[in-house]
């Protein structure tokens, strides 16, 4: 299915949504960063620009997320899910990738429902094309959204990947083929992050990195944790209990590999005891672990941790670093 | 919230246990005899673990100590080491707690069938090994030889002392244990020294032998250079169960990685050849 939007077209599915689902759309906030936040009708909508601030997949397994409460008798009530699901609006290919992953990583048996609660019937909205920062290409999405806008000059492609998207798709007017052509020939070449990402999970894969390496890129790392938290695909977490009168509140937590305490034992026994091991799992889980458990890798370039290191050891730049070092040509 | 609920709406819901009888075991360590409230037996398998959960103090992985051949009731031995851990220990008879579980892949049973076992456990690893012991006991025929190997630090460190004095007359077993160093002043006049030697005097038919290991981290890569030397190099010789912390025990929370496994549910028991090439497994 093919449609074309126009804007008026474009607000008019917006409202249609927003009557049954939580709609999240992308805005330009006062601090001047572009976030998700809710749909109102009135705030304008920032429909080009930079990679959405906060990564778009906390919508559904948030900072702070509840996952029972117990009350003294040791019963157990679980939160119900809300009455709308989520929508969200504004998702680059990248995005929709983190969202992938972390489907199939919380879906895997046994299925984690409390991610469940946000994410099962909630709508995602892809917006690519020319909807970059002054308006240059975004990569097209593969297809792992309800509904893809690609923006083109004034208007929107827009095709349903889902039977929903498709069903609020339905009564807008047929789109132009040879401008989607054209979009899908400009996707063509746009592989160079994931060329660099391959180059360096080969070079973890085959044993190459050696520990010296790990050593001096854990010498600039000031541990702030702000690669685990903006990291679309970061899943890890730890359990707090709040108590509140007779009622305990149990909540999960994100945590980081990154931090000293992340897998020290009871006992002592600490298997990422030093700075440099810690350094070398952020980068080899993403690029030879999740390879070798989910046959991808755990990183979908999306640039946030690179934009959010203070000292510029980031994904890419680190990748970028290994294959210069170490990469082809190197003894 | 939705209102209360007994049945598992969520892989995070603790079930609520009964305490039956607490007793102790060393100065660190107690054993906890337990009940599902709802009358319902644990059906776990010797090797698994379950997470106990205190509201407030979250939860901690503890192994089982008993075998599912003991109906009505399940054991954890439990050493005081934390918060948790420390509010167990304060517990009387008639208390109520949670449990999730049981997780974890458990000892593979079918593998040991007919095989002489050679069970080695160091420190608290005694506990979850307990459950195998306990396990072959009832049905000794299964195997055609049984040795148990045990290394404390100390005599007063010492778990299952009246197992091992049981198993030490069961005609079924050979058992031997051993503590690193016993001070002058206490009445110990059993063997000394490490695991290690303990093994320098046990004889098995390698091609026919399976050696299962529990113990902390150190004690691995010594005891499995010392079963190399007695011939035991082939698959599924040597099975392990890998320590790590395990928070949520359904592999979510992270905690518990080792390269692309997930040491809560791929583990904790493994064979010694799926992880003894993982960095950092071992």
């Amino acid at each position: 299915m093919l449609k074309q939007l126009n804007r008026a077209d474009l607000d008019l599915l917006l409202t249609q949504i927003s009557d049954e689902y939580r709609l999240q759309v992308p805005q330009l906030l006062a601090d001047g960063t572009r976030q998700l936040a809710g749909y109102t009708g009135e705030a304008e909508l920032s429909l080009t620009g930079e990679v959405l601030q906060r990564k778009p997949s906390a919508f559904f397994f948030p900072q702070t997320q509840r996952l029972l409460d117990i009350d003294t008798a040791g019963a157990v009530a679980v939160p119900q899910p809300a009455e709308k699901p989520l929508a969200l609006f504004g998702l680059n290919q990248a995005d929709l990738a983190g969202i992938r992953f972390l489907d199939r990583f919380f879906r895997a048996a046994p299925a984690d429902d409390a991610y469940l609660r946000q994410r099962n019937g909630a709508l995602l909205i892809g917006l690519t094309g020319m909807a970059g920062p002054d308006n240059c290409f975004l990569s097209l999405s593969a297809g792992d959204c309800d509904i893809e806008l690609v923006a083109v000059k004034e208007s929107w492609l827009a095709l349903g990947h889902s039977s929903d998207g498709e069903k609020l798709l339905q009564n807008f007017p047929e789109g132009d083929k040879t401008q989607l052509v054209r979009m899908r020939h400009l996707n063509e070449g746009t592989a160079a992050e994931s060329d660099l990402l391959q180059q360096a999970s080969q070079l973890l894969i085959e044993d190459r990195v050696p520990d010296q390496f790990w050593m001096e890129i854990a010498d600039r790392c000031i541990l702030c944790s702000g690669c685990n938290l903006v990291c679309p695909t970061c899943s890890c977490f730890c359990v707090q209990d709040r108590n509140r009168g007779e009622i305990t509140e149990r909540s999960r937590v994100w945590d980081s590999c990154q931090l000293d305490a992340f897998m020290r034992e009871a006992s002592g026994h600490n298997p990422l005891g030093t700075d440099a091991l810690r350094t070398r799992r952020r980068i080899h889980h993403k690029l030879a672990a999740d390879v070798e458990r989910w046959g991808e890798f755990g990183c979908v370039a999306c640039g946030r941790c690179d934009r959010t290191c203070p000292t510029g050891i980031g994904m890419m730049a680190v990748a970028e670093e290994m294959v210069k070092c170490f990469g082809p040509g190197k003894p | 919230m939705h209102p209360p609920t007994v049945d598992n709406q969520s892989i995070y819901a603790p079930r609520s246990c009964r305490l039956l009888a607490v007793s102790k075991l060393t100065p660190q360590e107690k054993l906890f005899r337990l009940r599902l409230e709802d009358g319902r037996e644990l059906n776990h398998q010797p090797g698994q673990f379950v997470q106990v959960s205190i509201p407030g103090l979250t939860e901690a992985p503890i192994s089982i100590a008993s075998s599912p051949t003991c109906k009505g009731y399940f054991e954890l031995g439990v050493r005081k080491a934390g918060l948790l851990t420390g509010a167990l220990h304060q517990l009387q008879p008639g208390a109520q707690i949670g449990i999730r579980g049981p997780f974890g892949r458990p000892f593979q049973l079918e593998a040991l069938l007919g095989k002489q076992l050679l069970l080695l456990a160091g420190g608290c690893g005694l506990a979850p090994l307990r459950s195998l012991i306990q396990y072959c006991q009832k049905q000794s025929s299964a195997y055609s030889a049984v040795q148990i190997l045990y290394g404390a630090r100390s005599p007063q460190d010492l778990l299952f002392k009246d197992d091992l004095e049981d198993w030490q007359l069961s005609t079924n077993f050979n058992c031997r244990y051993t503590v690193d160093q016993a001070p002058a002043s206490s009445c110990y006049d059993g063997e000394t020294g490490l695991l290690t030697r303990l093994l320098a005097d046990v004889q098995v038919e390698a091609d026919n032998c399976c050696a299962v290991l529990v113990g902390p981290p150190p004690m691995y890569q010594p005891v499995i250079s010392a079963l190399h030397r007695m011939g035991l190099n082939g698959p599924q010789q040597i099975m392990l169960s890998l320590e790590r912390q395990m928070r949520c025990g359904v592999g979510k929370c992270g905690h518990c990685t080792i390269d692309h496994l997930y040491c809560c549910s791929d583990g904790p028991i493994f064979w010694l050849e799926e992880v003894e090439h993982l960095r950092g497994a071992l």
